[in-house]
């Protein structure tokens, strides 16, 4: 026998119910409070804010990028320590995905798929995103991690206890325990070129100018006006990390 | 008053634990900023490398390596930089010249067939073409003495192919 609805619950059901919505619709009438309530809208601010434009199209892959990332930012030399590294993705007639990037395309690419069963090939040059909604950034535990004024996602090594969490966190793969200083590292936007007025290492050693940066405030700048005449993705729309670095030519095979 | 105790006790604690800068611009150590923006610098500009070697620059600059950056293939000068004046008074350390890689695998990194550089080739509406061969076909021709290929910069100007 089914038990008879109790009156009481029912209205303790729709009180509640009635709370939850009024709460969203006063949260969302409470501007300031906004950070929390819908979390990481873009920062608002002066001076630059800089974002990443990668051409695939132009990328011959010869490595310079994650080559001149190594020697600029003492790298170990090992080929799984990358900061920033090239993979060259071969579609197959029959749609079979091979991915490749032997020592992160510092020693060039050797083609391992015979010309005649090849529909498409190309390079990818992957690098940290720089994501103004970073996972890494919210799940490290001691604010050891963060993003910086301008938009650069930079590491502590004085502060990292290397817990490897923001390792896990990161859907782009752009971070590693630095083996030497057992701490979180990853990519600086070479930081410390960048407040001296200098280009990036990868930047400034891309033969085919694949790779731009830019103030993304200024509506001027290279990057926004490529990113305007280019159909420019990032990676991984679907996870929302806020990710600025904007791919043009990006295929849906890429992860 | 146990409380107030406690509460004190972890107030002192917290002071001696967090960092002086913590906290100055957002949930971080102010100072990682200013740590990370003075690291040394190891790759200098092609501007630089272009007051003393103007020679070299003026060649480069008239070629299809126009766009290239010097330290792309000589590696990164910064030191060389630093310690080089333009008087030539002073001789460099061996450690601080800088060692070109003349192999043809070096060259091949760029240069060499792969289906990924093809549509580069092809592509006449850029003019800036990627030039494409075959490493292990291209030029059979010996060294006389050392039996070796020859390398690529033997026939072609690097700074001016």
């Amino acid at each position: 026998m089914r038990k008879p609805m109790d009156k009481s619950s029912r209205r303790t059901f729709l009180k509640s119910g009635l709370v939850l919505a009024g709460g969203v619709v006063a949260s969302g009438l409470l501007k300031p409070f906004n950070a929390v309530v819908l979390a990481g809208d873009k920062p608002k601010g002066e001076g630059p804010w800089y974002g990443i434009g990668i051409d695939i199209e132009k990328c011959i892959g010869c490595g310079r990028c994650a080559k001149s990332c190594k020697l600029e930012n003492n790298v170990p030399m090992e080929p799984f320590y990358f900061r920033s590294w090239v993979e060259q993705y071969t579609i197959k007639k029959d749609g079979e995905v091979t991915i490749v990037s032997p020592n992160g395309g510092i020693d060039g690419f050797k083609q391992t798929v015979p010309d005649n069963e090849i529909f498409k090939s190309f390079f990818v040059p992957k690098m940290c995103n720089h994501c103004y909604k970073s996972p890494c950034v919210q799940v490290c535990p001691v604010g050891a991690t963060f993003v910086s004024p301008e938009g650069v996602v930079l590491v502590d090594p004085n502060y990292c206890i290397g817990c490897r969490y923001c390792v896990q966190a990161c859907p782009y793969g752009c971070r590693f325990l630095n083996p030497e200083k057992n701490v979180a590292d990853k990519c600086t936007f070479c930081y410390h070129r960048l407040q001296k007025g200098m280009s990036p290492a990868c930047f400034a050693n891309c033969p085919t100018k694949a790779r731009i940066y830019g103030n993304l405030r200024d509506k001027s700048s290279e990057l926004v006006s490529f990113i305007k005449n280019h159909t420019c993705m990032v990676l991984k729309p679907n996870l929302n990390t806020g990710s600025k670095l904007f791919y043009n030519a990006l295929s849906m095979e890429v992860r | 008053m146990t409380f107030a105790v406690v509460i004190a006790l972890f107030l002192g604690v917290r002071y001696l634990l967090v960092p002086k800068s913590f906290g100055e611009y957002g949930h971080y150590r102010g100072l990682a900023l200013a740590e990370n923006a003075d690291r040394p610098l190891h790759y200098s500009t092609s501007a630089n490398c272009a007051r003393c070697h103007e020679d070299i620059f003026g060649d480069k600059s008239k070629g299809h390596h126009a766009g290239l950056s010097c330290e792309g293939c000589h590696g990164p000068a910064g030191k060389h930089v630093l310690f080089s004046d333009s008087t030539h008074t002073i001789k460099l350390a061996d450690s601080l010249i800088l060692k070109r890689d003349s192999t043809r695998q070096f060259c091949a990194v760029c240069h060499e067939k792969n289906a990924a550089r093809i549509k580069i080739l092809f592509d006449t509406i850029n003019k800036s073409v990627v030039k494409v061969v075959e490493e292990k076909k291209h030029n059979h021709l010996f060294d006389k003495e050392t039996h070796k290929l020859l390398n690529c910069i033997e026939c072609h100007n690097p700074h001016d192919p």
